[in-house]
């Protein structure tokens, strides 16, 4: 790809006759005094004014030059380009999460006296709980919809809903458990 | 002697022939081709489009165009959508309306982009069209409830009313019921972009008795518990946006959501879902394989849930989702939905400093290397590689539109700590066919180069935190011969660069800089030599001329134009004089 290591070779003359129209509008000023190309900003070694005749004496002054090496992120407002709509929904919904709130709720498991505490709401389904009942308790808890395979040896879990009534976990999706979860008990699955 | 045939076709010969070609392009190459064809193709162009509302005056529009039934205006430059436009900027609609309404009272169609549109506006709009169908508001500003009860009480035959992400003074939800009992004729109502409830037994009632409609886009406020009665009143719906998809738990309200998605059978796209519930998402599986559009970007769930429903969506021909999706979520669907064309994958986090998801630049190799008719991308991720830039450009050469947004700018190849140069330009050499371009990430002049040599088709490109020097953006300007569209920020571009390709400027619709390199003296030079180019210095640090003339501008924006200054320009804004206006004053 010979073009693409040209970076530094001065532009051909078909580029400065064909885009140069100033030039061509017979500027008043004709004689280019090479512009000095700020160094910090212009890195590359090139010198567009000689080759395209700009008549131009203007150079960007050193000391006004915005600071587009240091530290972008502080200062660059409205940066990742995202519109305005979804960026409100989106900051409306951190907001929601991070004030999640908490639901405690009591834990039995059959044949253990003394009860747990655990948190629902800091968990997002059915499988998460299981897991965190299963390491809470030292057991194997079979998941919902799994097929108990030798009940005898494994729990299952059940919940006392609003109303009182003793239900298994995982019939009804994991929100409406949320809304209607009074405690919950681990119970051996040969007693269901 | 020879008949000359081939030259005397009737004028309705021709004009029937014209009517057959509906490309915009097109009908201006063919106003081009003598006199008695810009004659011809004048007085029976009935659909306009208007790039920039300042690039032509209304009444020249209207003084060529007579016969106008549908025109499409433009109005701030696209960067406004990320608040870089100052307020009170300009793009009022009002001057165009006001002529139209004299001139075109057959007028059906206005679709407006990026303009102010007042409540006098729209009251106009209602009274003025006799016969007016559809009226479409992208991400327009300036208007009320109010003026939208004007165009629900007046205009009878009303086709569409579509408020695209449109910024509305939401005064009261009781405007749709201004929609008369007797008015059946709706097809597509989009009111997404609502903040308040909207009257919701007046929208039931409107929504079942309009047999046509095809497209529904709610606005958040409308709770989910009356989705279903909603859908059931129109199972012919193609389009559906959810409001709040979320309410508490009732099995009931499961159930019957259920039942009425399964009823609407013709349904292709589905957006909306503010603050989904998971749990509520399996009442669209039954109809997930019809659908060919889903815009998940402001369903803020997990990977798993995400990723069950879109798998099933196996037509899927465009996916909008927040990086919930995932790397893995990505992976399903290169592999399950076979027709994607067009993905946009947005951050859920854009301002935090750590990922908060697990997406990387490999959910897009996957996607590019499972799905053949990718050829539309919008992908924010906080890491790339020119490795994966070079696979996804072989792998995708029909990609038409192409934009990264690293989070982080200026951020270099995370495994070779190089500059993105040489990924960006497997890009443009690969995909011969690309449009639209955004830049992000470490990039030098090189980059500008390869976009220059081979970006030969592109169209709008977009580059933020880039290059060393004037060099890149001469490349740019020389190279790309169907440059249209260019808006560059925080770029140490200048003087040289954009004064020796002066006259490139007038081939394009705009150009935007913005904390760019160029003087105010280099501004003067280009408004007093190009007088066809409106050269606007935009600063709100007060009149450039209290400061040198080397000094840099703060914003610019250029544009062609054939009706000269403007007449709007709010006080932060100041056009740059040609000779001509100087010789007059």
């Amino acid at each position: 790809m010979g073009t693409l290591e040209q970076i530094d070779v001065p532009h051909t003359q078909s580029s400065s006759s064909s885009s140069s129209s100033i030039d061509s509008n017979n500027h008043p000023s004709r004689t280019p005094p090479p512009s000095s190309p700020s160094s910090s900003v212009c890195r590359k070694r090139t010198d567009l004014s000689t080759d395209l005749r700009l008549g131009l004496s203007i150079s960007p002054s050193s000391q006004s030059q915005p600071p587009f090496n240091s530290t972008p992120r502080e200062e660059s407002f409205n940066w990742p380009p995202i519109k305005s709509i979804l960026r409100s929904t989106l900051v409306g919904k951190q907001s929601h999460l991070s004030q999640r709130p908490s639901l405690f709720v009591k834990v039995y498991m059959e044949g253990i006296p003394i009860g747990r505490k655990l948190n629902l709401m800091a968990h997002y389904s059915y499988d998460g709980l299981v897991k965190t009942l299963g390491h809470m308790f030292r057991t194997t808890i079979l998941c919902p919809n799994s097929q108990p395979l030798n009940s005898g040896n494994f729990h299952v879990l059940t919940y006392e809903d609003q109303e009182g009534d003793w239900m298994m976990v995982g019939d009804v999706p994991w929100e409406m458990f949320l809304n209607s979860v009074k405690r919950l008990k681990i119970t051996r699955a040969d007693r269901c | 002697m020879r008949p000359r045939v081939a030259y005397s076709f009737p004028e309705e010969v021709l004009e029937h022939v014209f009517s057959f070609i509906e490309c915009d392009k097109d009908r201006g190459s063919i106003s081009l081709v003598c006199k008695s064809w810009y004659e011809i193709d004048r007085w029976c162009r009935r659909r306009v489009f208007v790039g920039n509302c300042y690039a032509v005056s209304p009444a020249a529009v209207v003084n060529r165009f007579p016969k106008v039934r549908s025109i499409t205006i433009k109005g701030k430059p696209h960067f406004a959508d990320f608040n870089l436009v100052p307020e009170g900027w300009g793009a009022y609609v009002g001057p165009w309306i006001k002529a139209m309404a004299a001139a075109y009272p057959w007028l059906q169609e206005i679709r407006l982009k990026r303009m102010v549109v007042t409540d006098e506006c729209l009251e106009l709009i209602a009274k003025s069209f006799k016969n007016f169908g559809v009226l479409v508001l992208t991400s327009c500003e300036g208007f009320t409830t109010d003026g939208l009860a004007a165009i629900a009480a007046h205009c009878r035959n009303l086709r569409e009313l579509e408020l695209r992400e449109s910024e509305v003074d939401d005064i009261c939800g009781h405007w749709l019921s201004h929609f008369p009992d007797s008015y059946t004729s709706l097809v597509s109502l989009n009111i997404s972009c609502l903040g308040n409830e909207v009257n919701l037994s007046a929208l039931e009632r409107l929504v079942s008795r309009c047999p046509n409609l095809q497209t529904l886009r709610l606005n958040r406020a409308v709770p989910l518990d009356r989705l279903a009665n909603l859908l059931r009143g129109a199972p012919q719906l193609a389009e559906l946006g959810t409001g709040a998809y979320t309410t508490e738990m009732r099995p009931e309200v499961f159930s019957n959501l259920a039942e009425a998605f399964s009823g609407c059978r013709q349904l292709k796209s589905l957006s909306g879902f503010w603050d989904v519930l998971p749990s509520y998402l399996p009442a669209v599986y039954p109809i997930c394989s019809n659908l060919t559009s889903l815009n998940m970007s402001y369903a803020t769930i997990q990977s798993p849930d995400l990723t069950k429903l879109v798998s099933q969506c196996e037509n899927l021909q465009r996916l909008w989702v927040l990086d919930y999706i995932e790397d893995a979520g990505l992976e399903v669907i290169a592999a399950s939905c076979k027709d994607l064309r067009e993905l946009r994958v947005f951050p859920s986090d854009p301002f935090g400093l750590e990922p908060n998801v697990a997406l990387t630049e490999q959910g897009l190799v996957s996607v590019s290397e499972g799905c053949s008719k990718l050829q539309s991308v919008l992908y924010f991720c906080r890491q790339m590689s020119n490795a994966a830039l070079l696979t996804i450009a072989r792998n995708r050469p029909n990609m038409t539109r192409f934009r990264l947004c690293i989070i982080e700018p200026q951020v270099p190849d995370y495994l070779t700590h190089d500059p993105l140069d040489a990924g960006f330009g497997a890009i443009v050499e690969h995909c011969k066919d690309l449009r639209r371009l955004s830049l992000s990430g470490l990039l030098t002049d090189r980059v500008f180069e390869y976009i220059g040599t081979y970006g030969k088709k592109l169209e709008m490109l977009s580059v933020a935190f880039a290059g060393d020097s004037d060099l890149g953006l001469h490349h740019v300007l020389s190279g790309c011969d169907n440059l249209r569209k260019l808006e560059i920020r925080d770029c140490p571009f200048g003087d040289k660069a954009l004064l020796a390709n002066a006259a490139k400027l007038e081939t394009m619709r705009s150009l935007w800089m913005s904390s760019c390199l160029v003087s105010y003296g280099a501004c003067k030079l280009l408004g007093q030599k190009m007088p066809m180019l409106n050269v606007e210095v935009i600063d709100e640090r007060g009149p450039p001329d209290s400061r040198p003339d080397s000094s840099p501008v703060e914003k610019l924006y250029i544009y062609r134009t054939v009706s000269g200054p403007r007449l709007d320009m709010p006080g932060y804004v100041w056009r740059m004089e040609d000779d001509s206006a100087l010789r007059i004053s």
